[in-house]
Parts: structure tokens; sequence; C-alpha cells
């Protein structure tokens, strides 16, 4: 069983008279019991010179309804720039149905992911931009011969 | 000028054989394109009886409006430590993933239309969860005339 741990921290002083200081570890963990997730995508990086949507998690690859755990990060440093993220099969923008939110540079999102629909992003213009992506999975389909 | 940090750790010395896994991310949170920080928070905690869908955030009428489309981040945690428990994370009516007891979520949200709203629901037993969401353009419920 392999053991893989997520620590997130967040300070702010948003509000003065009481700063924000969140610290969470997780170890990931397959759906409904101790054991540790076993499998992954790998990390991937993607370079974006468009705002065509692009499907970067097939859903098809991984099994429905599991614990899967879900990484990505805008690799570029203008905070200008964004990628939308999407659950959805083939688009993303600003009222697709489901844009989850908009990734601006550095920013990175760890989140829990059922594997029932693709994860899609799209850049907002044509500079150049990197996204990297993991999927930590509970269970991968294996493609077919 | 209020300043929030956000950094993830990912490691693993066993998911990939023969590659020590080690993600380490970091982002300053900024105003939508800009490199102003963020102005408001909202955190708590919040109990979730099992099988209600429960709303986190604005109603989705309240965010018919471009003028929502924001830079936004949310955490979440389930604090459950039942292994069986978990909490399905949602927009609208879409269900993304299940938050399994102890873990966390950080992502980024568009309020951009009036079907992006955030849903939790607790499955197998009661749940408690915390959040904290950063912006800087809380919307309110109008008060009645």
């Amino acid at each position: 069983m392999a053991t893989t741990t997520a620590t997130l921290n967040i300070t702010s002083d948003v509000a003065s008279t009481f700063p924000i200081n969140i610290s969470k570890l997780m170890t990931m963990t397959k759906a409904g019991v101790t054991t540790g997730l076993e499998e992954t995508t790998g990390l991937r990086t993607k370079k974006f010179t468009t705002t065509t949507a692009a499907v970067i998690v097939e859903h098809d690859q991984l099994t429905d309804d599991k614990a899967h755990k879900l990484y990505i990060r805008n690799a570029s440093t203008d905070k200008s720039n964004f990628f939308y993220i999407a659950y959805n099969a083939s688009a993303a923008a600003a009222t697709t149905t489901e844009t989850i939110g908009k990734l601006y540079g550095q920013d990175f999102m760890l989140m829990p992911y059922s594997g029932n629909v693709n994860i899609t992003v799209a850049s907002n213009g044509a500079d150049t931009q990197y996204l990297e992506y993991m999927v930590f999975a509970d269970g991968i389909v294996a493609a077919k011969g | 000028m209020a300043t929030t940090t956000a950094t993830v750790s990912i490691s693993s010395g066993d998911l990939q054989p023969g590659n020590t896994l080690s993600i380490s991310a970091g982002s300053t949170l900024m105003q939508a394109g800009l490199t102003t920080g963020l102005t408001q928070v909202e955190s708590g905690v919040i109990s979730l009886a099992s099988g209600v869908e429960s709303r986190l955030g604005p109603l989705a009428t309240e965010m018919s409006s471009d003028a929502h489309d924001i830079a936004s981040y949310l955490y979440i945690c389930n604090t459950a430590t039942d292994e069986t428990f978990y909490t399905e994370f949602g927009i609208h009516e879409t269900v993304i993933g299940r938050l399994y007891a102890g873990d966390w979520m950080f992502i980024p949200w568009n309020a951009s239309d009036d079907s992006a709203e955030l849903e939790l629901e607790a499955e197998n037993g009661a749940q408690v969860i915390e959040y904290a969401w950063f912006n800087n353009d809380f919307i309110l419920t109008a008060a009645a005339s």
C-alpha cells in the first residue's frame, strides 16, 4: 500500500483582528477504507497558446464514483492570465456547466474528483501558459488493446 | 494591502516506483487579473445532516452577474474520522467529488452565473465541515423591503 500525503497551509491577514492560519494534512485513501491510493496518471505538463478548450483528464480512464484527487497548477507567473477549469466533457468557459473556477498564474487546486466526467480547461488568451496536473487515482481503467 | 498565501506539499515515497514524489507549490492569492491582494473572507464550521443537500455561499440567483466573475478561493475540510463517511461536493446540481473523512480541498471558485452555487451533502452520517472562502466581492442577500 502506498502512502501519499498532502499538506495545505493558508495564511491571511484579510481580517486584521483574527489572522487566519490553516494547516491541514491529508492522507489520500481509497473510498470508504483506510487503504492508501495506489495509482496515478503521473504528473503532466502542457503548454497552451490558444483559447481552444482541451480535455486534460478523460473520465473513462478512471473508475466512476471513487475517491480520486485532482491536482492542477498554473505554472505561469503572469497573474493577469488564467485557465478556466471545468467539470465538463469538452468545454470550459465562464458560464460552462460546470466551470469550477479560474486558475491564475501560480495558483493551484487540489480537489476530490468523482471520475464521472472529463476535466476540461481553456486558456483565457493567446499568451503562452503552462499547466501542471496529476490525478491520484482510486482505480484506473486500463486501455483496451 | 492584505496578504493571503496558500501553499501545498504533496509527497509519497512509494506511489511511483523508483521515484519519490515531492510536489511543492505556493501562490499569493490576488484579485482577478491584478497584483492586489484579496480583501474579504468568510469562514466557519458547519454541521451537515446526513442525506440533506446544503448550500455553501450565496444563492444561485444572487450570482447572475458578470460582476461576480472574480478570483475566489475556497477551502473545505471534512473533520469526520469514520472512513466510510463522505460529503459530496458539487456545483449547482452536478456532483464533482466526494470529500472523505479527514480530506480537504482547495479550489478557485467562480461565482460567475446563476448556476454556480456550491452544494454539499453528507453521506453515511452527519458530518462537520470547516471552510474558508477568500475573495473581494461577497454577495449578500438583499434585505427585504
